[in-house]
């Protein structure tokens, strides 16, 4: 038994290294210096930060970070607010059209994008809102994914405390605000990260309705950089896009029981 | 009386507007021809639809989607299925390893790590190139190559979200009776006949929803990948429905045949979707998953 239990942990192990190894690479070119690059087939040749120097000087990351983080932020706390007032509507409330309506925001998780963002950028382009942060956010706030995991969770919020609060006269936005959200804490911060997460790495959508290269996000400024200057130097090009993953990727490492929870009772991509 | 429909309107405003209008404007663009910037748009009929129908490009394309699922399948339910039933062998200590490990790559940006495969992938000078020549091999163009680029893209999609179909399935089997699977083992259940008899039914809502969701997200999966590597070449080997829908609108400006493609492409998911539910709720007492 603990013979098998040795191999399968060995398998698993070389698995998961395999899974890895883009990663190895990533860092291992963004940190080599020029000539060692194609050297050797191996991820690790010599080590120097002139690929971020450059990069930082060459381009204004500063600038793509922030709007990065104004999309993300706008995108993940709308995300969270309208979910979590239509999940409570659809767990506290009984009401005609109930279970027609929940279905809308479920088979909305199911239409592929490629069908809702021609006309989702005519419509942006004739509000006037292309790059602009508004055009950005606004059309990635449907909340699908957040509804349909809050509704799940606050289901299983035990009856006698919400029976309780409502003899207490705590109802409507109290009742959701002073006892559901913070009982649901860990849920909430957890969906709040995923769906900063993925706007963070958001890239078809940006890249479409926000191609100035002022309003540029990290994903789109990466790949214009690969596109342009780049292309064939994978130091600098690797150097930028460790910059443009890492914030992601130390926040879920942060919070990551939390995450990996939440995608587990969710089980429906984000 | 009000407040459910007040507490709802701010996420259903953005749901219609969003999603809904955009399906029906998309409906009654695909009845018409139109450029995207003339402000004459021609009414054909179901015109969009029959040239499709007819086009070989289009017919490359289904059966290229075909294939992405397929793979999609490989990597996306076999492979994340068999990796969680090994994790749950092992240490709770273990498994919460593995978990973090698998699920890295779904954290990445998808444009980003394309990138990163995209030198993996390099004729000549690429690790991969340089590695299969080191065991004495003759290295294809990976991403070159009419033959070698879809699957070379389609790994890099499956890779990228394994972890995700990873964790959904060591919740689903987590999530099996306990006392029921004990029971079994009581009774001398283990092995072939344990997993076949006992477990399998029990896992089948898991399964189907792993199953589904490989199936419907291959494109999706793929969308970025072939966009950053290949834009749908070489000769268009790569391309699918997804793409191909994508091309049409915001490369052709062929607003019509686009919108007439992405109908098709919804159709067809939802009619595998509504095949596999009806499927499900014949088997008595799975209906509800």
């Amino acid at each position: 038994m603990v013979q098998r239990e040795a191999w399968l942990a060995a398998v698993l192990g070389v698995a998961a290294l395999v899974n890895l190894i883009p990663f190895l690479y990533q860092v291992g070119l963004s940190l080599a210096p020029p000539e060692r690059i194609f050297a050797s087939p191996w991820p690790f040749a010599g080590f120097t930060l002139e690929n971020y120097q450059y990069v930082l000087e060459k381009l204004p990351f500063g600038r793509y970070v922030w709007n990065t983080l104004v999309f993300a932020l706008g995108v993940s706390l709308g995300h969270l607010l309208l979910s979590l007032l239509a999940a409570y509507a659809f767990v506290r409330y009984r009401f005609p059209l109930q279970e027609t309506l929940f279905a809308l925001f479920l088979i909305s998780l199911m239409v592929p994008f490629v069908v809702t963002y021609l006309p989702g950028y005519l419509l942006v382009a004739q509000l006037g809102l292309l790059n602009t942060f508004p055009g950005l956010i606004l059309p990635m706030l449907t909340a699908g994914y957040g509804v349909f995991l809050l509704r799940q969770h606050f289901r299983h919020f035990p009856r006698e405390v919400l029976e309780a609060a409502l003899v207490d006269g705590a109802d409507g936005l109290t009742l959701l605000f002073r006892v559901l959200a913070p009982a649901s804490l860990a849920t909430l911060v957890a969906l709040f990260l995923i769906a900063l997460i993925g706007a963070w790495n958001q890239f078809v959508w940006p890249g479409l309705v926000a191609n100035r290269p002022e309003m540029y996000v990290l994903t789109v400024a990466v790949q214009r950089f690969a596109g342009g200057e780049g292309g064939s130097a994978w130091g600098p090009l690797m150097a930028a896009s460790v910059l443009a993953t890492l914030p992601a990727f130390l926040l879920f490492l942060l919070f990551r029981r939390a995450v990996i929870k939440t995608f587990m009772e969710g089980g429906i991509r984000g | 009386m009000l407040g459910p429909y007040l507490f709802l309107a701010p996420a259903l405003f953005f749901l219609l507007l969003f999603v809904y209008w955009p399906l029906f404007y998309n409906a009654w663009l695909s009845l018409h021809e139109w450029n995207l910037v003339s402000p004459e748009r021609r009414f054909v009929g179901l015109a969009n639809f029959v040239a499709l129908l007819q086009d070989p490009g289009f017919h490359l394309l289904l059966w290229q989607s075909a294939v992405y699922v397929g793979l999609g399948i490989l990597g996306n339910f076999a492979l994340p299925l068999l990796l969680a039933l090994a994790t749950l062998a092992l240490s709770p200590r273990l498994q919460d390893l593995f978990q973090t490990l698998f699920f890295l790559p779904t954290i990445a940006a998808a444009s980003v790590a394309s990138l990163v495969w995209l030198y993996l992938y390099l004729p000549a000078v690429g690790p991969l190139a340089q590695s299969l020549r080191g065991l004495g091999l003759d290295p294809p163009n990976f991403l070159g190559s009419p033959a070698w680029a879809l699957p070379a893209v389609s790994l890099v999609a499956n890779w990228k979200y394994l972890g995700f179909h990873y964790l959904v399935a060591l919740a689903g089997i987590k999530a099996l009776p306990q006392e029921v699977v004990e029971a079994a083992r009581v009774d001398g259940a283990e092995g072939w006949p344990l997993l076949r008899r006992i477990l399998l039914p029990l896992l089948a809502p898991t399964l189907v929803f792993l199953f589904l969701s490989a199936v419907t997200s291959a494109l999706d999966y793929a969308f970025i990948p072939i966009d950053v590597m290949t834009q749908g070449g070489p000769f268009g080997t790569t391309s699918n429905l997804m793409y191909g829908t994508y091309l049409e609108g915001f490369r052709f400006f062929r607003a019509g045949m686009a919108a007439a493609q992405a109908i098709l492409l919804v159709g067809i998911f939802a009619a595998f979707v509504l095949w596999q539910y009806r499927l499900l709720s014949r088997r008595d007492g799975y209906g509800a998953a």
